[in-house]
């Protein structure tokens, strides 16, 4: 190769194809919520203030401070200085309040003094709601309420136009089950109706009509307790002739009824339990429209009951426990999300909503357990009401006379099971067992076992959770991947491992791989021989991370297969998953891996080699970049630009560097001076964006005997996270420094000789940029001191401070 | 009823023993203390001194009951590491074996108070996503507080499975 090869050929920076890879805009675009959302907060205020201050102004008589028409002339102006105020509040929570939602991340920032800026894992999200109190239905807004699980508060996001809501809540909805959707397809989804917010992909599964829920109210046991106390409070008030005193004190028994019809019966109007694609929705609201989108798998635990007067009529109740409802303070407020799935329904339709619940499993089938007679010292009356049961799937306990309960815990949800035993149960020898879930209104406990029951059943809960969040580790995983192989036309078997191992051989079986078909392993995944073309990489188990590189990387390598930089690179021709495990079938390579070779190869040819090694270390920059300018490419948010050389180096050194930052500092107190003057050093570089690989070394090439038998290398493999655009010098000093270390005993010797064949090929100058690159790799790697002590001690070696090394001493 | 509460496999490990020296501490100042203040405002404005020391006196009667219990209190507490849970149990009169599974933690904290420090004390609470999870390990030394908190965490980490 000669000098003038070097020279960048035209236009390969700024190619005119779109970028393959797929990513976001450069510049983040955050969002507000709606201008309207002020006024529609200043208006709520001003409602509550005439319903607060319409109470007194009501003639009732006993009252003895209630106000007249005339002090309207002070209270107008007031009332109108406190609205003003709320809207001014409400104008600058929503000035300063932005939010992002993108294929990336979901942010929100808020406050104007201290500002709070929260980001959500999309896996965390438990329930997404969205609610339209009446002033912001009217407006067509709504309140995106995200609950974000244990310990954190809800994130209320208000208001926003209702489309846009409910395309947030279908996004993120996809995103929290764990698929790679992308906000621009979500906003292709079919429209929700004004009315019930239910889409024509929602099947409903339930609908209360408004006759059931009345008469269920009037049956409830709240309700006649507070009738019947009003009632006798009456009677006795009218037998004394003390009616007019008496009113007073019952005006706190007719402001709760009142606030228990709101939230019985019109906020529980039109109560829609639904199927949507992603999980159950619940939609109710006279007034107020709420609509409320659970995940299944979100749901930990589940309650039906059944007050006595319900009984004739076979009426029911469900409520399920989700994180984050229980942590809000009232219940069951009448905009606020509540636990309920069914507020009154029949038997038939309480066994449909279960099926979606918890499918597959039959409540009814489950054996029952009673506690013994002695716990009727205990329960008086209710001791032959406490069962307990159990399958593969849930855990059951039941209890009460008049008001019947049942709650279930689905295994995996279980969060602790405690054993507990007061002085009584002591001398009865029983105990209760309590299966621990998040706050709500599920309270699964196993009353009045015999001892040995009780601890038999603790024990053996402990073994049937740990099994079954296994199981649901591995559901999760199977789904987090792409579809199966469409390529290799063939039924994968149901994942079936449990062990990577097991896992393993399905997968072999199944692709009619040979065990002897090995080829070697990386950190992320082991390659085994397909056929004479192609080779199977199979991930390892864990692998979130690589499904998403191993999908840019295959359109990289696509991108690529159009150009001939003199080298092979790699091609994935099929992608899939099998038992649990994702693979990709990739091109083989020609010849043999160079680190191998170069451990045989007698020393004339070495050099030979080495030489056409050097060669295509420098001309990996002919790969078309799919993005202009200085980017990382591959991995997590690529491709991610940056303004300069400098900057997107640095970026890759702060990415890895917290790992080994406090190791690197206890072996060489210098380091943080030499981190500084490499900062300096790179500052000085001047080159155009070119790709390079990262982490070329002898182990990601391959070697081919030429037309005339001398070994030439023919190819680069492992493009990887390390994959940027860039200098194409780092990949010149990555050959030649990683050469050092191959084990073969002239490594050091011919790493030095390869050093000088770059200098003579490339100028003189570029010399110091090779020591500065070095130094870039010896950050780069430094993290290995937890798996590779000999890499991390050539990184030491890089960093060591000497007086004569970069270009700006 | 031995066995309702027998740990999972071997022993149970126990807190320190300063543990117990701790509890006596606080058992002498707290009650006469907190019963202190109602006795002398009562005698201070009513004049009846009996009546404050009709209270002085349960406020004596409760530390003999308190430190005579110490030792079985003391004696109650216990812990283990297993495989996959971590086991608590503690109680005399009501009495509690809790089970956590280290893939349902969500956050291990270690705490010290002043009391705590003078006795080289510490104690390890273990938190779930249920609140009525119970699990707080008190009076164990320092370091043992530690060695917990990094086994737990490291435990919690690769057992972990999402919500």
């Amino acid at each position: 190769m000669t000098q003038q090869d070097h020279s960048p050929p035209p236009g390969t920076q700024a190619t005119g194809v779109a970028p393959p890879v797929s990513g976001a805009p450069t510049v983040k675009q955050t969002e507000r919520p709606h201008p309207l959302t002020p006024f529609i907060r200043g208006w709520l205020v001003l409602v509550a203030i005439i319903v607060g201050f319409g109470r007194d102004l009501l003639p009732n008589g006993s009252n003895d401070r209630d106000l007249s028409v005339s002090d309207l002339a002070w209270v107008l102006p007031v009332l109108s200085l406190v609205v003003l105020g709320a809207g001014l509040i409400g104008f600058m929570s929503w000035y300063f309040t932005r939010f992002v939602i993108d294929d990336e991340e979901l942010r929100i920032e808020t406050g104007a003094l201290f500002k709070n800026s929260k980001r959500v894992a999309f896996e965390r999200l438990q329930s997404i709601d969205v609610i339209q109190p009446f002033a912001a239905r009217m407006f067509g807004l709504a309140e995106l309420r995200l609950e974000v699980g244990a310990g954190d508060s809800t994130i209320k996001l208000r208001y926003l136009s209702r489309s846009n809501a409910t395309q947030l809540r279908d996004y993120l909805l996809a995103r929290a089950s764990g698929e790679r959707a992308s906000r621009a397809q979500a906003t292709l989804g079919p429209a929700a109706s004004p009315l019930t917010d239910l889409t024509a992909s929602d099947r409903p599964i339930v609908t209360i009509t408004p006759q059931r829920l009345v008469g269920g109210f009037l049956l409830s046991s709240e309700w006649l307790v507070t009738v019947t106390i009003t009632v006798v409070a009456l009677g006795v008030a009218a037998l004394n002739g003390v009616v007019t005193y008496a009113l007073p004190g019952l005006i706190p028994l007719l402001i709760g009824s009142v606030s228990m019809i709101g939230r019985r019966v019109v906020a529980m109007f039109h109560f829609t339990l639904a199927e949507s694609p992603r999980g159950l929705r619940v939609t109710r609201g006279l007034t107020n429209l709420t609509s409320q989108s659970v995940p299944v798998d979100r749901i930990q635990g589940i309650k039906v009951s059944q007050p006595l007067l319900w009984r004739p009529f076979d009426w029911y109740r469900v409520d399920v426990d989700i994180l984050g409802y229980g942590a809000s303070a009232g219940e069951n407020n009448e905009s606020d999300a509540t636990s309920v799935l069914l507020p009154v329904a029949t038997s038939v339709e309480v066994q449909r909503a279960l099926d979606e619940v918890l499918p597959d499993i039959d409540l009814d089938a489950i054996e029952l357990h009673r506690s013994p007679p002695r716990a009727r010292w205990l329960h008086w009356f209710t001791a032959h009401t406490l069962r307990y049961g159990w399958d593969d799937a849930v855990l059951i306990t039941e209890h009460g006379l008049l008001s019947r309960v049942r709650n279930v815990v689905p295994h995996a949800k279980t969060q602790s099971v405690r054993i507990q035993q007061g002085p009584l149960q002591c001398r009865l020898r029983l105990a209760d067992v309590h299966i621990d879930t998040p706050r709500g209104p599920v309270n699964a406990v196993a009353r009045e076992l015999d001892e040995a029951d009780a601890r038999a059943l603790a024990m053996s809960q402990l073994d049937r959770a740990r099994a079954a969040r296994k199981l649901d580790r591995n559901r999760l995983a199977a789904r987090r991947s792409p579809r199966p192989a469409a390529q290799l036309g063939q039924t994968l078997p149901e994942r079936s491992g449990d062990s990577p191992e097991r896992s393993e051989a399905a997968v072999l079986a199944h692709l009619g791989i040979a065990d002897d078909a090995f080829l070697g392993a990386g950190s992320e995944s082991r390659v085994f021989a397909l056929d004479v073309d192609h080779v199977l990489r199979l991930y390892r188990e864990d692998h979130e991370g690589p499904v998403q590189v191993a999908a840019q990387l295959r359109a990289l390598y696509d991108y690529w297969a159009a150009t001939d930089p003199g080298f092979e690179v790699p091609r994935i021709v099929d992608a899939g998953e099998c038992a649990g495990r994702f693979y990709n079938v990739d091109r083989r390579m020609s010849g043999r891996n160079f680190s191998g070779w170069l451990a045989e190869a007698p020393e004339s040819e070495r050099r030979v080699a080495l030489l056409s090694y050097l060669r295509v270390a420098s001309s990996i920059y002919r790969l078309p970049s799919p993005v202009a300018g200085f980017a990382r490419l591959v991995g997590d948010g690529a491709p991610e630009h940056f303004p300069s050389l400098a900057a997107v180096l640095s970026a890759q050194l702060h990415r890895v560097i917290g790992a080994s930052q406090a190791r690197l500092t206890a072996d060489l107190p210098e380091v943080a001076q030499v981190w500084a003057q490499w900062h300096t050093d790179i500052a000085g570089r001047v080159s155009l964006p070119y790709v390079v690989h990262g982490d070329f070394c002898p182990a990601n090439a391959f070697v081919s005997r030429g037309p005339d038998e001398t070994p030439v290398v023919t190819g680069v493999v492992d493009f990887s996270p390390h994959t940027l655009a860039a200098d194409p010098l780092l990949d010149v000093t990555g050959a030649i420094c990683f050469l050092e270390l191959e084990s073969y005993p002239a490594a050091a010797e011919d790493a030095a000789w390869l050093t000088e064949q770059a200098v003579a090929q490339l100028g003189e100058d570029i010399r110091p940029w090779i020591a500065v690159y070095r130094r870039f790799y010896g950050f780069y790697f430094s993290s290995a001191h937890r798996f590779d002590q000999r890499l991390y001690a050539w990184c030491l070696e890089q960093l060591r401070p000497s007086p004569v090394i970069g270009p700006s001493s | 009823m031995e066995e309702l509460f027998a740990p999972p496999a071997y022993e149970w490990k126990r807190l320190s023993p300063k543990y117990r020296s701790l509890r006596r501490l606080t058992t002498v100042l707290v009650a006469p203390i907190l019963f202190s203040i109602p006795a002398i405002l009562v005698g201070v404005l009513t004049g009846q001194w009996w009546i404050s020391a009709i209270i002085w006196g349960c406020a004596a009667v409760i530390v003999v009951l308190r430190l005579l219990l110490v030792e079985r209190n003391w004696r109650s507490w216990g812990y283990a590491e297993r495989e996959d849970d971590l086991y608590i149990t503690h109680g005399v009169l009501f009495r509690t074996l809790v089970a956590v599974p280290y893939g349902r933690m969500q956050l291990v904290e270690v705490e010290s108070g002043p009391l705590e420090r003078a006795f080289g004390l510490a104690s390890v609470s273990l938190h779930t996503a249920s609140a009525s999870t119970d699990a707080t390990i008190p009076g164990l030394t320092p370091e043992e507080a530690a060695r917990l908190r990094d086994r737990l965490t490291e435990l919690g980490e690769s057992q972990a499975s999402g919500l």
